[in-house]
């Protein structure tokens, strides 16, 4: 039998190469090597590729003008703002469009996660249907479906929107609504809104810890907020009655083009320039005693359809105007053809009165195009809408710009497609209280000032090809939304159901037995429970739909991914630009991240 | 005296069923009604526009677009040989794994052969050029099928059938590096496209497995260098969208490696971004699995005397894997309709074609365009094997109890 010699020449420690600390050391330290060196060599060849094509490597390039375009902006911006502010722009989008999005998305997610636990079959199964088709389809093809299968290819042209009551307005390029924007008067309110504020604060803690002490249940907020929405509210009142026009304000109107500014004229030389900055949200009324717009009737594809003979002049609403009348501008015309009128003045069909009934009849309609085959331009009657005393009330943009229709002389023979001509001229220049033109034009204008409450009301118009005024969202925006709404909620709805089934089951059984109802047992047994199981992997779904945003380049809305990437075009500086991009979104997500930690140490069980 | 009472309201039968499902109140009757009066309305209007006005010529007149883009139309057989090549394979491990397993492949075999089957037949009636081979493909997957049945002992070996199977079929579709005629011809990455070329990323989620599971392993080890190396490109990888990094990888890879903007193809920069993605994913799948391992396992292995290798290769990992595999299957659905993003890059992906499609003159001739028919056609086709997958996912998730234990 042999033994192993256990004498003391066995050495105490183990050999360096069985040590698995040092070899973990080892391993490391190897691993730093070639990691390092890996990295150094993708290094240099950066360096090497970017200084020899000569493209920037460094920030400095931002602070340059950016000369982007950029259709939908939630901060003013021009084309000769910097390459930073274009990336404002950008992030500010993502940031509306996920904020929004998430709102939208949380609500129908929950209405779907709970119709698929809904007693009624139908309800059940088309909620089955809705997640698995959406959840199993790529969120690019659903964005290009609503983009340019929907939202491009449904709704009718600018020029004849769909409208909904309240003054939305409904069209290829978008969806617009009234909105209240802060005016210049808006400072008197504010000292309210800030008391207002510290008020609901106050009383918030004050009736939280008397709350909490009497052991009673009720809820903090309510009497904090009558109180704080009183004082607001007398405030507003107090404002409103404080508020005036400031002294200087002064507009410059450009009638020919339709369009003018509303100033502050710290020069007093009647005229906008010089540094004067246009001022925001300021209220007054365009008057035109007598003028005339034109147009040309034309075939054109709509909604998917061809529409024969059609005219359309900027829409006039019945209360602007007193008087309004379309005429042929070719007298022969008027003897052969008739008009046919669906929206007020503004838009028609031109039609030849075939059965000589006196009336239109579908297929009478004034055809330049084959059956059959796609419009391809103008060709059409050439109509003038003349209007007497028309009027509108106007808020002026950011910028202080607003736009009213074009209108030319009433009569004059107007052959410039632009519409101004050389009869028109210049549009007269205005302060207030109107007063009176040069006799070179004679179209007779007047911009009145009206003083503006706190908050002005700004109801979108559309005095040319796009919306002025209210809240406008693009047709890409809408498309975006939808697309991440939809596919998000999907998700969210298989999150909610599976936190509603796994609340146990006794605690309903036990809200019946103290004799809840099957709402109360919902809304206070239930939900409150489901809300800690759904609400951490919903966050992460905010998340998603947040990163997922960046699709918008699909859509052509410019977010910051796609705007980033235009910079990274335009100036070549791919390197930063892309170092930009993965730093933002870096911190969109460690953001929540952050709020997922806060979340989860605020829903856990405090067990006893 | 006992006054007779009406029965309780039957819940049983249709009429109970009815009842109980559909009109159990007065308001989830009217709930019924609207909504029902709403589903056959949208039905009923999407027949009639899909039987109706809808073009559908330009989808059917472009299919060879759709399904491989510009590879050439002479060797179309190699792809569908490949096709043959992968389904037979999938008929062979039918038999080649234990029964519940069995049963899911099962399931997705005979659906997919009734596609395959279908699209034959529209071949041959169409006659289009490939229709003996369509046939020829579906005769190879039954065929296969059949002989798995026989339980030949081959099937000892499906994992290396699937490994050859699969460098076959990258022949097949590639051709012989260096071969510039003849059937075996090099068809360049640059042609390839369509469906094909979203089954070929989609198999990134191959690529990204081992790497996953390194990075896993990395980030759930107690070496700190590398366990923060594995954390920080886990999350800087997930942190930013794909779409960012297919856009970094076509314009940084010619960079990171010194050669000019076209050197390396579009495809390869789309594989590494898609595979490097899908790795960040795949990773913390693989660290949920590992953490769900209970701790007593590996002590266990430790106690009789494994090596740490050993007690995770042969003791942790395995279970671990086992328990993800349905969240694999998920992230390869989300992989699989995240292929479409390739289009940043210039591929022509199964969406991008219909991009070509939309812009064809004959497409824009048509009143109103055709984008709705091409979305819907894409949705179909993605849906069909996105939920194919998923219900596949779900299965396995019944089949190995996850959770249940």
């Amino acid at each position: 039998m042999a033994t192993r010699n256990l004498g003391p020449e066995r050495p105490e420690s183990i050999p360096f190469y069985r040590n698995v600390k040092i070899i973990g050391t080892l391993v490391q330290i190897v691993f730093v090597l070639l990691v390092g060196f890996g990295i150094y060599i993708l290094y240099d060849n950066v360096t090497t590729r970017l200084t020899t094509s000569n493209l920037p490597a460094d920030f400095s390039f931002l602070d340059e003008r950016a000369g982007v375009p950029i259709g939908e902006t939630t901060i003013p911006y021009t084309t000769n703002d910097s390459y930073w502010r274009a990336l404002l722009v950008g992030i500010l989008n993502t940031l509306n469009v996920a904020v929004i999005g998430i709102i939208l998305t949380s609500i129908l997610g929950v209405v779907i996660g709970v119709m698929r636990l809904s007693t009624n079959w139908l309800l059940r199964q088309i909620a089955t249907v809705y997640v698995e088709v959406i959840r199993n389809t790529p969120l690019a093809v659903q964005l290009i479906f609503w983009y340019y299968a929907v939202l491009l290819a449904v709704p009718p042209r600018v020029s004849n929107p769909i409208e909904l009551p309240g003054n939305i307005f409904f069209s290829q390029v978008g969806i617009a609504f009234p909105w209240l924007f802060p005016s210049y008067n808006f400072s008197l309110w504010l000292p309210w809104l800030v008391v207002a504020a510290i008020l609901f604060g106050g009383l918030f803690v004050y009736r939280r810890t008397q709350i909490e002490r009497s052991e009673r249940s009720g809820r903090a907020w309510t009497w904090p907020l009558v109180v704080a929405l009183a004082v607001a509210g007398l405030g507003y009142g107090v404002a409103s009655w404080q508020s005036s026009l400031p002294e200087a304000i002064d507009a410059e109107f450009l009638a020919d083009r339709g369009r003018g500014t509303i100033f502050l004229d710290r020069n007093g030389d009647g005229k906008f320039g010089d540094g004067e900055r246009g001022l925001a949200r300021a209220v007054a009324t365009v008057a035109v005693a007598q003028g005339q717009l034109s147009t040309t009737s034309q075939d054109l594809t709509e909604s998917g359809e061809v529409v024969y003979g059609t005219f359309r002049f900027a829409i006039l609403e019945e209360h602007e105007y007193s008087s309004a009348s379309v005429d042929f501008v070719d007298p022969s015309a008027a003897e052969e053809l008739s008009l046919h009128f669906l929206r007020g003045p503004s838009i028609g069909t031109v039609y030849r009165d075939r059965n000589n009934n006196g009336v239109y009849d579908p297929g009478e309609e004034l055809r330049d195009t084959a059956e059959g085959a796609s419009p391809s331009g103008f060709s059409g009657i050439r109509l003038t809408l003349s209007v007497t005393d028309f009027e509108r009330r106007v808020v002026s943009s950011r910028d202080g710009s607003f736009r009213v229709p074009i209108f030319t002389v009433a009569g004059a023979e107007d052959d410039s497609t632009t519409g101004g001509g050389t009869g028109g001229g210049l549009g007269g220049l205005f302060g207030p209280p109107g007063g009176t033109d040069d006799a070179e034009s004679a179209l007779d204008t007047s911009v009145t000032h009206q003083v503006a409450l706190p908050l002005v009301l700004s109801v979108p118009t559309i005095p040319r090809s796009d919306y002025v005024g209210g809240v406008r969202l693009s047709e890409a925006f809408l498309a975006l939304l939808f697309g991440l709404v939809i596919y998000t909620a999907s998700f969210i709805a298989e999150i909610v159901r599976g936190g509603i089934q796994a609340v146990p089951n006794g605690q309903r059984e036990a809200a019946n037995a103290l004799g809840l109802g099957s709402y109360q047992t919902f809304s206070l047994i239930v939900f409150p429970q489901a809300v800690r199981i759904i609400l951490p992997p919903m966050i992460s779904q905010y998340l998603n739909l947040t990163k997922n945003s960046s699709l918008a380049i699909l859509v052509t809305f410019a977010d910051f991914f796609q705007i980033s990437n235009i910079i990274a075009n335009q100036t070549g500086a791919a390197v930063p630009m892309y170092l930009i991009i993965i730093v933002g979104y870096l911190i969109i997500s460690l953001t929540f991240a952050f709020i997922l930690n806060i979340v989860n140490e605020r829903m856990a069980l405090v067990e006893r | 005296m006992a006054l007779a009472r009406k029965p309780p309201p039957a819940y049983s039968g249709v009429l109970g069923w009815l009842r109980a499902n559909l009109f159990s109140s007065w308001f989830n009757s009217l709930v019924t009604v609207v909504v029902a009066a709403l589903v056959a309305w949208t039905l009923f209007g999407l027949f009639a526009w899909t039987f109706g006005s809808a073009t559908w010529t330009q989808v059917w007149n472009n299919l060879k677009l759709f399904a491989v883009y510009r590879y050439p139309e002479a060797l179309l057989w190699r792809p569908l040989l490949v096709v043959g090549l992968l389904m037979g394979l999938l008929g062979l491990s039918v038999f080649a794994t234990e029964e519940g397993i069995a049963r899911i492949l099962r399931g997705t075999f005979w659906q997919i052969i009734g596609l395959i089957l279908v699209l034959s037949a529209v071949a041959f009636v169409a006659s289009w050029g490939v229709r003996w081979m369509w046939l020829f493909a579906s005769a190879l997957s039954l065929g296969a099928y059949a002989w798995g049945r026989t339980r030949p002992a081959l099937l000892q070996q499906i994992g290396w059938l699937w490994i050859g199977g699969l460098l076959v079929s990258v022949l097949l579709l590639y051709g012989i590096p260096g071969v510039h005629s003849g059937p075996l011809e090099v068809v360049s990455v640059r042609e390839w496209g369509g469906f094909m070329l979203t089954f070929v990323l989609t198999t990134g989620i191959v690529v990204s497995f081992p790497l996953g599971v390194a990075l896993a392993l990395g980030r759930r080890g107690n070496l700190p260098i590398i366990k923060y190396f594995s954390v920080s490109l886990i999350e800087l990888v997930r942190g930013a969208p794909l779409i960012t990094w297919l856009f970094i990888a076509s314009l940084m890879v010619p960079l990171l490696l010194d050669v000019g903007p076209d050197a390396i193809s579009p495809l390869a920069k789309a594989y590494v971004a898609i595979t490097l993605f899908s790795t960040a994913y795949m990773a913390e799948n693989v660290r949920g699995g590992l953490q769900s391992v209970p701790k007593g396992q590996a002590e266990a292995a430790r106690a009789l005397g494994l090596s740490g290798w050993q007690t995770t290769r042969l003791i942790v990992l395995p279970q671990a894997l086992k328990a993800v595999i349905p969240a694999i299957v998920g992230q390869a659905i989300g992989l699989f309709k995240d292929t479409s993003l390739v289009f940043v890059v210039g591929l022509f992906d199964l969406f991008n074609v219909h991009n070509i499609v939309a812009q064809q003159q004959s497409s824009l001739e048509v009143t109103g365009g055709i984008r709705l028919e091409l979305s819907l056609f894409l949705a179909v086709l993605y849906f069909f094997f996105a939920y194919r997958m998923s219900l596949a996912s779900r299965q396995l998730e019944d089949q190995l109890g996850v959770g249940t234990r």
